[in-house]
């Protein structure tokens, strides 16, 4: 019963916003204390144009207004007009998000867990470590570009730069935090150093892994964007700036509502995972 | 390593325990003073034998434990197990140990806790299937090998902890009070079941507890504590049959009669334990 009401609130909320960005302009001549600057389509669109933007953009529906389903090859040649159509741009951008994730956290995982197992190398890198780590990483980004050119490389590596610390944070706590008992324990009953290492040490790391995986994957996409902000040839974050120069509202919301569709997936599939592996925690920490 | 003649350990006991001594340095806020955990504590213990080693809390009893075990180093004196001087950080073979805290890995099932020693010692996964399995049924946890340790009662863990060292099957079982945690039905449970398993394999156990009804229940002698800094008090033989069965046994006479004559020499150290 209660999970009904809440969802008759969630959509009515949700509807309630959309009306008022569709129509609440209209009312802004005649009640302008009520209805701020901010809504002018200008700006912000309306929901309607940016669902036909949406459709064209997509090469759902041709310039003639008419379905490129009902003719034939009509969506192979709008889709060939534009090498940044909205479905390679998503393409590019998940796929270097995916890269950026998977070599932050293997990389991070790496250097947590070298430097949280050891005083010596952990003493000796903290001042740097805390150097880098008070950098915003995304001020980066133009370096990058600069070295690595407008391709995915360079957003392959500010993805890297921003989830790497993340991550790195996460393990190195991780890896410090094992606890004495279980080591003993494993060394008692037989095991090698090498042993304690690889039965003990990383799984015990890995469930602080683990939990850095659903930010890592938002901060990945975070990470990508900019890169493509400042200069790429393909992705969502090229296709807003060159909406934005074109002064189409429209066009920038569609990138947006197209990355924020990406980021709710995105993270829902990488909790399922974490909820996966950590599947041998008591149920009330996993909800948490 | 060179292994020990069998009459060298023949000649003298199991587990040899000569003047040993323990002290830690308290850090410098609390004076930086050396504070004596175990003083000049020497005792043996024969193949074969259940030892209690009983004392109230802090005199010193686990500390000796954890010196056998390997787990921290003698201040001086010596350690030898089966003749073998043993070295710190050096975990011997024959020597299995149970915690007194959940030490179970949470993220492995049951099945995988028990069988890790083997997997360890490279154990073919077949016959390791079937040894975990046994161990299962005998501590009496069928249909929970798949489950992880955090669906576990604290009971029921403590049982697979105690697999998960008898699997590779010590010769020598050091225990630092592995019932302490449980509630006391539990526990009388508990006993039982250890009971029927050493009465089958006869390891030399040194078991360390405070509690004087379980050292009454479970060993053939009782090495008495007192209070800090620890020293070896007492030495009680426990004769009561074999096989031994923990609940009747509290109802016998000779049972009352040992309690009490140990009981009073225990009080005495608890008394002298609150007043330090």
């Amino acid at each position: 019963m209660r999970r009904v009401s809440t969802l008759l609130w969630q959509i009515a909320i949700g509807l309630g916003a959309l009306a008022v960005w569709e129509w609440g302009w209209t009312f802004h001549d005649r009640l302008p204390w009520l209805v701020p600057d901010l809504l002018d389509p200008y700006f912000v669109s309306r929901p309607s144009v940016i669902f036909q933007q949406f459709l064209s953009m997509s090469c759902l529906v041709g310039r003639d207004g008419t379905w490129t389903f009902a003719a034939d090859g009509a969506f192979a040649r709008c889709m060939a007009k534009s090498e940044n159509n909205l479905w390679i741009a998503t393409y590019v951008t998940l796929r270097n998000t995916l890269w950026g994730f998977l070599t932050g956290v293997s990389s991070g995982f790496a250097l947590g867990l070298l430097l949280g197992r050891s005083d010596r190398l952990s003493e000796i890198f903290y001042p740097y470590i805390t150097a880098f780590n008070s950098i915003p990483r995304i001020a980066l980004a133009p370096i990058i570009i600069l070295a690595f050119g407008i391709g995915d490389a360079s957003k392959v590596v500010t993805a890297w730069l921003v989830v790497v610390f993340l991550v790195f944070f996460n393990t190195f706590e991780g890896a410090r935090a094992v606890e004495r008992d279980h080591i003993n324990a494993a060394r008692l009953l037989g095991a090698s150093e090498w042993q304690v290492t690889r039965t003990v040490i990383v799984p015990s790391t890995m469930a602080w892994l683990f939990a850095s995986l659903t930010p890592a994957i938002s901060f990945s996409l975070i990470g990508v964007i900019v890169g493509e902000f400042i200069g790429a040839e393909h992705g969502i974050g090229r296709m807003i700036i060159e909406a934005e120069a074109r002064g189409e509202a429209a066009g920038m919301m569609v990138a947006v509502f197209v990355l924020m569709i990406a980021g709710v997936i995105l993270s829902s599939l990488v909790r399922r995972l974490q909820a996966y592996l950590l599947r041998w925690r008591p149920a009330q920490q996993l909800s948490s | 390593m060179p292994s020990t003649p069998p009459e060298a350990a023949a000649a003298c006991c199991r587990i040899e325990i000569d003047k040993l001594r323990k002290g830690f340095l308290a850090p410098a806020s609390q004076g930086g003073r050396e504070v004596v955990a175990v003083d000049d504590a020497s005792f043996r213990i024969n193949d074969g034998e259940f030892v209690a080693l009983l004392g109230p809390s802090g005199c010193g009893k686990s500390t000796i434990l954890n010196m056998v075990a390997t787990l921290i180093p003698p201040t001086s004196g010596d350690i030898r197990v089966d003749g073998a001087p043993v070295t710190f950080g050096r975990p011997i073979r024959q020597v299995g140990y149970v915690f007194q805290k959940d030490t179970l890995f949470p993220w492995r099932t049951i099945e995988d806790n028990i069988g890790y020693a083997l997997e360890l010692a490279g154990v073919p996964a077949a016959e390791r299937k079937t040894r975990v399995a046994e161990a299962i049924h005998q501590a009496g946890l069928d249909g929970f090998g798949r489950f992880y340790p955090s669906s576990l009662s604290g009971g029921m863990r403590q049982r697979v902890s105690l697999m998960r060292t008898l699997i590779s099957q010590p010769e020598i079982l050091l225990m630092d009070e592995p019932f302490g945690a449980l509630d006391t039905h539990t526990k009388l449970d508990m006993h039982s079941v250890l009971l029927s398993l050493w009465e089958r394999q006869r390891q030399t156990v040194l078991f360390v507890t405070h509690d004087l009804g379980e050292a009454l229940t479970l060993a053939d002698r009782i090495i008495l504590m007192s209070a800090r800094p620890g020293r070896v008090k007492q030495d009680f033989k426990v004769d009561f049959p074999r096989p031994r069965d923990a609940v009747a046994l509290r109802e016998t006479r000779r049972y009352a009669e040992l309690f009490s004559l140990v009981w009073h020499s225990l009080g005495e150290e608890f008394a002298k334990g609150r007043s330090a």
